[in-house]
């Protein structure tokens, strides 16, 4: 079985050294909680990746912290102190990408920064200058007089995330920033985010990608039915599962045998093409029972170490019983 | 065709699931008929009159003929030389003392090219006042009749007349005419509301400026003028009995039903007085025929001097002088006798003793063209608007950016009022062109483009308003487009631009007047087909304007509502 390890509280910071810090947060929308109880802090120049099935509620926690919509219960800190979001002093320290498109499809480039820098307060020079400096940034420069509809996913994912740097903000919140895309517009992506750690911007996103939240996030929080259930570093989340990792290819008749003894010895298993992937923190314990029993059928046999998405959809079995 | 089953079963299933497109294929139809059905249930209501009585029987009271003379001078010379008595007074209040105390039987207002006024009075004899009376309403233009010096004089001042003719009651004998009908004495008020029972509902006002007033404000779709002498004339029926009536051609439909209205009724009185009077014209006529009390002498009938006639012609038959003079006497009675009859039937056919002048409150007759143009402008600018108001707020949705543009610096109504300017500007620039096309090129009729312009922008402000409204209820354009479709269509049947308000039900009149396109075209309408001032429409301007606020106020609270 998992061990269940009260991570949350240890990370908790008590409003002092968190730049944002939620307590208690909940969201409640005609009569169904989405939230409940959420505590989370974010420490300044961290990257805290929440992850969680759909409908977890990752979305609803990104629009109440920034203000969207307000909390049923709880308080947001900022510094120690209890802050309204939708305030203009906070929203002008935050900036959002947005998890659907979110331009103008028949403005430029150029154009969609310029508006954003105008509307953001700054002066005309400042906001041409800004908005070169972003489209440098995100690689769009030679493209920045181009209609954005006309513009692929990938390239648009760009441009809204330079979209939501315009005013220089401190916390970046990015809601499932590489969704949809293909993998080598993903990379484009990460490798700005990347380059967002490096200028020293705290940043928080939600994603269903565990592959991104390994690379890309310093911390995890696993958000589940509203509630935070576990809360660490990517390798803090991978070890509660363990870090073995088996990989078995035996024949057909034996597939049903192997399933139910896994069942029985609580070894998780998962098929993935012909090869059933075998976790667990005791797992070499359990393995000789299990080479023992199925020797005939074993066709090949390899040990891996865990990947994130295995302590996951380990988790998630946990969770859901 | 293979596969078409199939293909139908799913479109039903997604009809049937789908609550909205059940709405508007099945429910909307069903909501527009019972909206056009109850505008139209009550067709044939009374239509709304006023009523100027003219012809009332009034001992003290004084009558005022306003008009274009053509020639102020020449008609106080006219009165001078008809005058027993004539005398010139140095201002109004010395003149209308005077006239007051029956010290002159007539008062004569003149406009002098100075610009002053010119007053003077005369005794005069009644045959002599009733010719002169005669005279000025055969040559004098504008005809207007006022119970009382001051509007009399508020019309000379206005410009719309340059002599005014004041007469006493008791001086002028055509004020206190009744004619007997049908076992009854009507005066003229009493005559127009009993014939017009269930065809108009009279209301009755002093002067024709009161009533014209209500029927710019739409109070009323026609007034009717009763001149003096009405009543008087179609007693003696030596002339045509004339009817001023003024109508409101700024609704076609409106004029339409109120004019057949008056016609109908009008040709009814025409009808009763003519039996009437062909009653008694044909019984005497058939005295001459049939011999007996003609006016209390008893005379020989036509028929029996041709009997008498005939009956001594076997006797004379042997004196050929006399018996081819009793032939003549007897083929001149038959002719006489047969020409009587004609003309008995002649008059009970062809007689019509009530005339009507049928004038415009516009003060001139209006084409089909003019009266469509203030509807045409209206509806297109409800349209337009609209869907402008709505499209474009609902864009910010379609793309994404409302959640991005919430977070910064920008003012809590920067987003409206942006979408307000472009909108305004979009829908007003196009009433503009309407009504610079309608008029330069089509020739349509407007009297005031400024206050025509004046109304569109705040008309602009309600209908953007409206979409501003709608805007909060879609997410995506289609959507929008959509929603503008079904809330406008059934607003244009709902405001008069089809249908009169008046012929409406009262609680379908109720629901006209909380939208604001019925003022839109109320105001239009008066502005461009009416004549009417900026004093006039003030309050449906008003109106306009607090209606804009009100529904520009409504959609940003709900629109900022929906993006939380």
């Amino acid at each position: 079985m998992v061990e269940r390890k009260d991570v949350t509280k240890g990370n908790v910071d008590e409003g002092n050294g968190a730049v944002i810090s939620a307590r208690g947060l909940g969201k409640e929308f005609n009569g169904i909680w989405a939230l409940k109880g959420v505590d989370l802090s974010l420490e300044r120049g961290e990257t805290l990746g929440v992850i969680g099935p759909n409908g977890a509620g990752k979305t609803t926690l990104i629009r109440v912290l920034t203000g969207q919509i307000s909390p049923s219960s709880g308080e947001i800190h900022c510094e120690g102190k209890v802050v309204d979001p939708a305030r203009l002093g906070f929203r002008m320290r935050i900036g959002l990408v947005p998890q659907e498109a979110s331009f103008y499809g028949r403005l430029t480039a150029r154009e969609n920064l310029a508006l954003l820098a105008r509307l953001y307060g700054l002066a005309g020079e400042e906001a041409a200058a800004r908005t070169d400096e972003l489209l440098q940034w995100s690689g769009l420069l030679e493209h920045s007089r181009r209609q954005v509809r006309f513009f692929s996913r990938g390239m648009q994912q760009r441009l809204s995330l330079a979209m939501g740097l315009v005013h220089r903000p401190e916390i970046v919140f990015l809601d499932e920033p590489t969704s949809g895309l293909d993998p080598e517009a993903r990379s484009a992506v990460w490798e700005l985010i990347l380059r967002l750690q490096e200028e020293g911007r705290t940043v928080f996103m939600t994603t269903h990608n565990m592959e991104e939240a390994d690379h890309i996030c310093t911390r995890l929080a696993i958000l589940v039915k509203g509630e935070i259930r576990e809360q660490g570093t990517p390798q803090r989340i991978k070890s509660l599962l363990g870090t073995d990792r088996v990989e078995l290819r035996l024949s057909e008749e034996r597939q049903g045998e192997l399933e139910e003894l896994c069942s029985s010895l609580g070894i998780y298993w998962k098929k993935e093409g012909e090869a059933y992937v075998l976790t667990g923190v005791d797992l070499p314990e359990k393995l000789p029972a299990i080479i023992s029993r199925l020797a005939v059928g074993l066709r090949d046999m390899h040990y891996r170490e865990v990947t994130l998405e295995d302590a996951f959809l380990r988790f998630m079995r946990e969770v859901e019983g | 065709m293979r596969g078409w089953r199939s293909l139908l079963a799913k479109d039903w299933k997604m009809v049937v699931r789908n609550r909205i497109l059940l709405g508007v294929l099945i429910i909307y139809p069903f909501l527009i008929m019972g909206v056009i059905g109850a505008a139209f249930q009550e067709t044939g209501r009374p239509v709304p009159v006023g009523l100027v009585n003219l012809d009332e029987a009034r001992e003290a009271g004084s009558l005022w003929i306003c008009g274009e003379s053509g020639s102020p001078a020449g008609w106080r010379r006219t009165l001078q030389r008809r005058a027993e008595d004539f005398v010139a007074y140095a201002s109004g209040e010395e003149a209308l003392a005077a006239f007051e105390r029956g010290e002159v039987d007539a008062l004569l207002l003149v406009a002098e090219s100075s610009g002053g006024e010119e007053w003077c009075g005369a005794r005069i004899a009644n045959d002599r006042l009733e010719a002169m009376v005669g005279d000025l309403e055969d040559g004098w233009r504008g005809l207007r009749y006022y119970a009382t010096a001051g509007e009399a004089e508020s019309s000379l001042r206005d410009g719309e007349c340059d002599a005014a003719l004041g007469l006493l009651g008791k001086a002028y004998p055509y004020l206190a005419e009744t004619i007997w009908l049908e076992g009854e004495n009507y005066d003229a008020a009493r005559l127009l509301r009993d014939f017009s029972r269930d065809v108009m509902e009279i209301s009755d006002y002093a002067s024709e400026k009161e009533a014209l007033a209500d029927l710019r404000s739409g109070r009323l779709d026609a007034v009717i003028v009763i001149p003096p002498g009405f009543i008087s004339r179609l007693k003696t029926l030596e002339e045509v009995a004339g009817v001023k009536v003024v109508i409101d051609q700024s609704n076609l439909v409106k004029a339409e039903f109120a004019e057949t209205g008056i016609r109908g009724f009008l040709s009814r009185v025409s009808e009763r007085v003519v039996e009437e009077k062909m009653r008694a014209v044909v019984a005497g006529l058939y005295v001459l025929v049939t011999g007996g009390d003609f006016f209390g002498t008893q005379v020989v009938g036509l028929q029996e001097i041709g009997d008498n006639l005939r009956s001594i012609r076997d006797a004379v038959a042997d004196r050929p002088e006399l018996a081819g003079l009793v032939e003549q006497g007897i083929e001149l009675a038959e002719t006489v006798v047969a020409d009587i009859e004609d003309a008995a039937a002649y008059l009970r056919g062809t007689a019509l003793p009530v005339d009507l002048e049928v004038t415009s409150v516009a003060g001139r007759s209006l084409a089909a063209k003019d009266a469509v143009v203030p509807s045409l402008v209206a509806l297109s600018m409800l349209w337009t608007g609209v869907l402008c108001g709505a499209i474009l707020m609902v864009l910010e949705d379609e793309e994404g950016m409302r959640v991005r543009l919430r977070l910064t610096r920008m003012g809590p109504f920067a987003l409206v009022g942006s979408k307000l300017l472009l909108a305004g500007a979009i829908v007003f620039l196009q009433s503009v062109v309407m009504l610079f096309l309608a008029v330069a090129a089509f020739g349509a009729f407007a009297s005031s483009m400024h206050l025509a312009l004046l109304t569109t922008a705040l008309t602009a402000l309600s209908c953007i308003g409206i979409g501003l409204v709608l805007a909060a209820f879609a997410r995506q354009v289609a959507g929008a487009v959509i929603l503008s479709v079904l809330v406008t269509f059934p607003l244009i049947f709902m405001t008069g631009a089809v249908f009169p308000l008046s012929q409406m039900p009262h609680f379908m009149r109720v629901i006209a007047h909380a939208i604001p396109l019925t003022y839109a075209l109320e105001a239009l309408s008066g502005v461009m087909l009416r004549g009417e001032s900026l004093a006039d429409v003030a309050w449906r301007l008003a109106v306009l304007l607090g209606f804009g606020v009100a529904l520009l106020g409504l959609g940003s609270a709900l629109v900022r509502r929906k993006s939380r």
